[in-house]
């Protein structure tokens, strides 16, 4: 139960990116002890709503009330000074270190520089009893979980005095049942006072644990929802859009007839995905869905062959593939990886040869030499193909632009006889017209017989190129759609979590 | 002439005007003994040795490695070379034999460096500095502490003190050497993936490039090279000592690093290095002639390495700034960058 | 079982085979007065080591520590032979330079963000010149390695019924250090900074500072060392000193730190000093040729950093609990 007490207010925040604004006018406020959801779709604003209350990047325009106050927040050690904690994903804790020293770094109880071990110990057990959340004090951090690391955290923020403790997407890398302490803790952190801003895709703890409900949409707050109103559907539909000016996307699944060449047998791997089976034939452009954590990177990493499968088998045009990168690029795969800036291209290196990159089994003459003429000609071709801006093949690829860098990317593989192509979130911070040309290309990729695998958690974008769509959830297959129209809703609905376990149900 | 022309401008002709400068600088200077041919022949013969371990010593700097231990390796080469001739008694087979000998220890112990940076998690100036020593010791086990004398066969001689048109055959080697290693980096598939692991290692090993094989052909590269300095050394010499090539890791890591190669990996050239060897070359002669004591030397050139470094470091800083985001990536290309 | 417990049982270990297949082999070995030797040996590394122990704790390293030993004792030196100063306030005066080169790497690396091993690389350089620039030269000019008959400067070199007061002077600092590095904040935030920079940061640990204060730390230690150094020695040559900073790297690593960093401690170091003058003090009384020293520390350096990079990795993979996952696990979740 919460308070109609305001904790934390954002007023009128504007934010901006090279001119592409990302919030608009976003008010939003937090009561005191409320457990407070905020959702939206990717690119909705949640992330960088977050980073301007954490002073990672810095407001437009607007103000940041806490308890009343305005405060300017330049950093994360300012906006935890102000009471404003965030529990990321990647932990921020020192591994080498103990519960405790990490509880209370930045923060020791010390005398003359002498740090009171005692003193510290008897706080860190306080805070732990005040909030009836344990993790033994004295275990070095690296020999926790991460359940229990996250708990390192929490206890960490409320060591800081927390009244807003902000998480985003903390349960993708939990268990079922750690799942449930988690919202327990929260549930009871809140009966204390703290605020919990709550950023997650997983619908079914939102709704478990929520007091109220925001929903961001392209920058926008559209909605906030009170405790009765929050109902899974309407949620969705807020967070899609339809019904304000929106035409319901819908699109045609279509089940190709062409033969099967790719095979996904039982694929396993540890902690990350389990017993995944699938199909896919030429010329079809295969999406596959899911939330952060449900395993979705991984499974491509292991059919592209980098990352290992402990288990299963992946057969391409019959061939079983084994974990060797260089041998599967020679059979005709593709990979267009999640971070582009760290894994897609080399920026130091010109657009010519990031789009040579892979290609020099067909550029070689006499032996060792690459055949200068024809590198350059086929990065031409590339460039050409695939309209890359300013089009002069020399220029250090990190100089462009995001989209066109994601265009050099793609560049070096479509300048191949590509059969398989994996692609993973191709769409991030790019802008709406070099979108539409990417999906062009992979729909022609497509005409011209090549198999495309897409992995986005764009729904616009995912129901736009795919033929047929696999929903992944906590590791596992959880539905497909192959015939009849599908909408952004059902998509989201599978992915998280409000369609419960019924693969019996299509 | 508009601001960008004239940095273009001052970008080309920087390197050969630096050297220009410090020709008439030192002419001044030290007028009866820098302008000499006995001077600059001597200059000669110094630049060969470097930039012959230059030429080897670039590939694990370009993949943000180092290795520091091609003076060890150069006099370990040597004596090898010197002992197995000196076993054969001068003859022509032995010294064949010698040289094939002492490269093969340098592939060795290259190989070792790259196997190790390649599949653990240990920094390579630790590795390379631990090697330092370790060869150094077997040099000197094996050569207990001795200078092993090798005048002759004449087929050995000629590699340091032979003369082709008025030039010294070391600059033939390292004409030889630089022409590889140009090509090697600029027009071969392996160059290529070079500058992909250096520039970025995780988009090259999801580009199918064998980062532990380019890895190790890199070690083993720098290794070979300062084998074959230290052959040219001993047979200049006419003597091979475990000391021969003592401290010359310090010249060569500043000529690379001056030269204009990122410590990072990923930039750097072969033209860049060589301008920086001559750089050294040129130092280390005008220090000499000014009778400066070798160890002022020292301190001379660790104040260059950390103010080439510095400046390296901040321009590639001045781009990872803090921007907020999803702006352009200005990257800055040095001059001598590949691009 | 945490890396640097197991490094430093594995070390342990191989000191006591040492020391039992050495005093089998040699009966002077275990003698009172060979042993007060080597433990004043390892004083003198052990020393250097207290302080380099801090730098690779923070995942950095220094290598300047040979040509501050030289240049610090010369520095004394220097005042002790011009000047009528106290002995007490030119070692004072000797502690400050040493400290005073600290700062410099400090800057180097904290403020210039030049890495570590270049800076200290350069430093080693230009102390190494520094010490010829103030070495005591005759008349004619050729540097004359005088020998310092200063009384009270000698002292440093009394002992207490055989035990060198360098020794004592190597197990308080020894003491301090540790106290430093565990109890204190800055041995917290020595540990965090090494450990997880980005952490660290977030935190709101000033990493530069941290760094500083390690080669601080580094520096007079450095100093300490060296003078006791140079009143074993009687003379301040301007060769002092080559080749410790290796050794007193072996000894860091034999004593269980990782160059990864946030792992280690003093103790350990302790243990390396010791093991590694016994070693070279053993191979010696075996007569073995001079050289093995060098192949074996280097031998050593490179076995344990390997073992300390497969064991790290090994403990990542079965570390309890899911980790997070390597695609999706993006600082900031979702946009």
């Amino acid at each position: 139960m919460s308070s109609r007490i305001v904790a934390l207010r954002m007023e009128h925040i504007d934010k901006s990116f090279a001119g592409i604004p990302v919030l608009k006018d976003v008010s939003f406020e937090i009561y005191k002890g409320e457990v407070h959801a905020l959702m939206g779709e990717n690119g909705a604003g949640k992330s960088t709503l977050i980073k301007i209350l954490t002073g990672i990047y810095s407001k437009d325009n607007g103000r940041i009330l806490l308890n009343g106050q305005e405060v300017k927040i330049t950093s994360r050690t300012d906006a935890k000074r102000n009471g404003i904690s965030v529990i990321y994903q990647e932990l921020s804790l020192i591994p080498t270190l103990s519960v405790t020293q990490n509880i209370l770094l930045g923060d020791e109880i010390c005398k003359k520089g002498i740090v009171d071990g005692k003193a510290m110990r008897k706080r860190v057990m306080e805070i732990m009893d005040t909030y009836s959340l344990h993790v033994n004090p004295d275990a070095i951090v690296e020999t926790l979980s991460i359940a229990q690391r996250q708990m390192v955290e929490i206890l960490k923020a409320l060591a800081f005095q927390s009244s807003v403790i902000i998480m985003d997407e903390p349960t993708s890398s939990l268990s079922t049942s750690e799942t449930e302490l988690l919202l327990k803790i929260i549930r009871s952190l809140s009966r204390q006072g703290v605020s919990i801003l709550y950023i997650s895709h997983r619908l079914e703890e939102v709704y478990e644990v929520s007091d109220r409900l925001t929903v961001l949409k392209d920058g926008v707050k559209v909605a906030v929802l009170e405790k009765e109103e929050i109902e899974p559907k309407k949620v969705i539909e807020l967070m899609i859009g339809k019904g304000i000016d929106e035409t319901v996307v819908e699109a045609e699944m279509r089940k190709s007839c062409q033969p099967v060449v790719l095979e996904l047998k039982n694929l396993s791997k540890k902690d990350v995905f389990e017993d995944v089976s699938f199909s896919a034939h030429r010329g079809e452009v295969l999406g596959i869905s899911g939330l952060v954590g449900s395993g979705r990177t991984e499974l491509l990493r292991c059919i592209y062959g980098i990352d290992r499968l402990d288990n299963g088998q992946v057969i391409f045009e019959g061939q079983v593939m084994k974990s060797n990168v260089s041998h599967n690029i020679r059979e005709g795969f593709g990979f267009v990886p999640e971070d582009r800036r760290k894994q897609g291209f080399v920026p130091m290196l010109s657009v010519c040869k990031n789009i040579a990159l892979v290609s020099y089994d067909n550029i070689k003459r006499r032996g060792p030499f690459v055949a200068g003429k024809e590198e350059m000609s086929l990065s031409r071709q590339g460039i050409e193909k695939l309209d890359i801006r300013p089009n002069n093949p020399h220029l250090p690829v990190g100089n462009l632009s995001g989209g066109n860098q994601q265009k050099v990317v793609l560049g070096k593989w479509m300048v191949r006889d590509l059969k398989l192509l994996l692609i993973d979130e191709p769409t991030v911070g790019i802008d709406v017209g070099v979108k539409e040309e990417l999906y062009k290309f992979i729909e022609a990729l497509a005409a011209g017989g090549s198999t495309v695998l897409i992995v986005t958690s764009d729904l616009k974008e995912l129901l736009r190129v795919s033929h047929r769509i696999i929903v992944m959830r906590k590791g596992k297959i959880f539905k497909e759609f192959n015939t009849g129209s599908v909408t952004q809703e059902n998509v989201l609905e599978a992915a998280s979590g409000i369609e419960k376990e019924c693969a019996a149900d299509e | 002439m508009s601001k960008m022309m004239a940095k273009g401008f001052a970008k080309k002709f920087a390197k050969p005007l630096i050297l220009l400068a410090m020709v008439v600088v030192m002419s001044i200077l030290q007028p009866k003994a820098f302008p000499t041919l006995n001077n600059f022949v001597s200059i000669v013969y110094a630049i060969s040795l470097y930039g012959i371990m230059v030429c080897g010593a670039i590939y694990p700097m370009l993949l943000a490695g180092v290795d520091l231990s091609i003076g060890s390796v150069a006099a370990m080469s040597g004596c090898a070379t010197v002992m197995t001739i000196i076993k054969y008694d001068y003859s022509g087979k032995g010294v064949f034999l010698g040289i094939a000998f002492g490269l093969l220890l340098c592939i060795i112990v290259g190989l070792v460096h790259g196997l190790i940076a390649a599949n653990f998690n240990v920094p390579p100036f630790l590795i390379t500095l631990a090697s330092l020593n370790l060869v150094y010791g077997v040099a000197q086990l094996v050569t207990n502490f001795k200078t092993i004398g090798c005048v002759g066969p004449p087929i050995f001689s000629v590699i340091g003190v032979g003369r082709l048109w008025g030039l010294p055959a070391p600059v033939y080697i390292l004409a030889f050497c630089t022409i590889c290693s140009y090509l090697l980096l600029r027009h071969t598939v392996f160059g290529r993936q070079l500058y992909a692991v250096g520039g970025n290692k995780e988009a090259a090993a999801l580009s199918g490039i064998n980062v532990k094989l380019v890895t190790v052909i890199a070690y083993i590269l720098s290794s070979v090279c300062a084998g074959i300095a230290g052959i040219v050394l001993a047979s200049m010499n006419q003597q091979a000592v475990a000391t021969s090539a003592k401290g010359y890791e310090a010249d060569v890591l500043t000529a690379i690093v001056v030269g204009g190669t990122s410590l990072m990996g990923g930039e750097g050239s072969i033209q860049g290095a060589l301008f920086g060897a001559l750089l050294v070359g040129l130092l280390n002669n005008g220090l000499r002639l000014m009778s400066v004591p070798s160890t002022y030397h020292l301190l001379i050139k660790g104040i260059c390495i950390i103010i080439a470094v510095a400046f390296d470091i901040r321009s590639k800083r001045s781009d990872d700034k803090k921007t907020e985001g999803k702006p352009l990536f200005k990257v800055k290309t040095s001059a001598g960058g590949m691009n | 079982m945490k890396q640097d417990t197991i490094r430093k049982f594995v070390s342990l270990g191989l000191l006591l085979i040492l020391l039992v297949v050495f005093s089998l082999t040699s009966e002077y070995f275990l003698t009172p007065a060979n042993i007060f030797t080597l433990l004043r040996e390892a004083s003198i590394i052990g020393i250097v080591s207290i302080g380099v122990t801090f730098c690779i704790i923070t995942a950095g390293t220094d290598f300047s520590t040979g040509a501050n030993v030289a240049l610090v004792s010369m520095i004394c030196a220097n005042f002790l032979y011009y000047t009528g100063l106290p002995v007490f306030i030119v070692l004072l005066i000797g502690v400050l330079s040493g400290a005073a080169a600290g700062c410099v790497n400090g800057f180097l690396v904290a403020r210039l963000r030049l890495p570590d091993f270049i800076a200290t690389l350069s430093t080693q350089g230009v102390f190494r010149g520094l010490t010829f620039v103030f070495a005591i030269r005759s008349a004619t000019g050729v540097i004359s390695n005088k020998v310092i008959t200063n009384p009270d400067f000698l002292l440093l070199n009394g002992d207490i019924g055989g035990l060198y007061y360098s020794t004592i002077a190597f197990f308080v600092l020894a003491v301090i250090g540790q106290l430093v590095l565990k109890r204190t904040k800055l041995g917290t935030y020595t540990y965090a900074v090494g450990a997880d920079r980005k952490a660290s940061e977030f935190s709101g640990i000033n990493i530069g500072r941290v760094k500083i204060a390690a080669f601080l730390i580094s520096g007079i230690c450095s100093a300490v060392g060296g003078i006791f150094l140079f009143a074993k020695l009687g003379s301040a040559i301007p060769d002092l000193g080559i080749g410790l900073e290796f050794d007193v790297i072996a000894a860091v690593v034999v004593g269980g730190c990782a160059f990864s960093g946030g792992r280690g401690d003093v103790f350990g170091s302790v243990l390396g000093s010791v093991f590694l003058v016994v070693l070279v003090n053993g191979l010696y009384k075996l007569q073995m040729h001079v050289s093995y020293q060098l192949i074996i520390k280097g031998a050593i350096i490179i076995l344990m950093t390997i073992f300390d990079s497969v064991y790290m990795d090994l403990m990542s993979k079965y570390s309890r609990g899911k980790s997070p996952r390597a695609g999706e696990a993006v600082s900031g979740g979702a946009q």
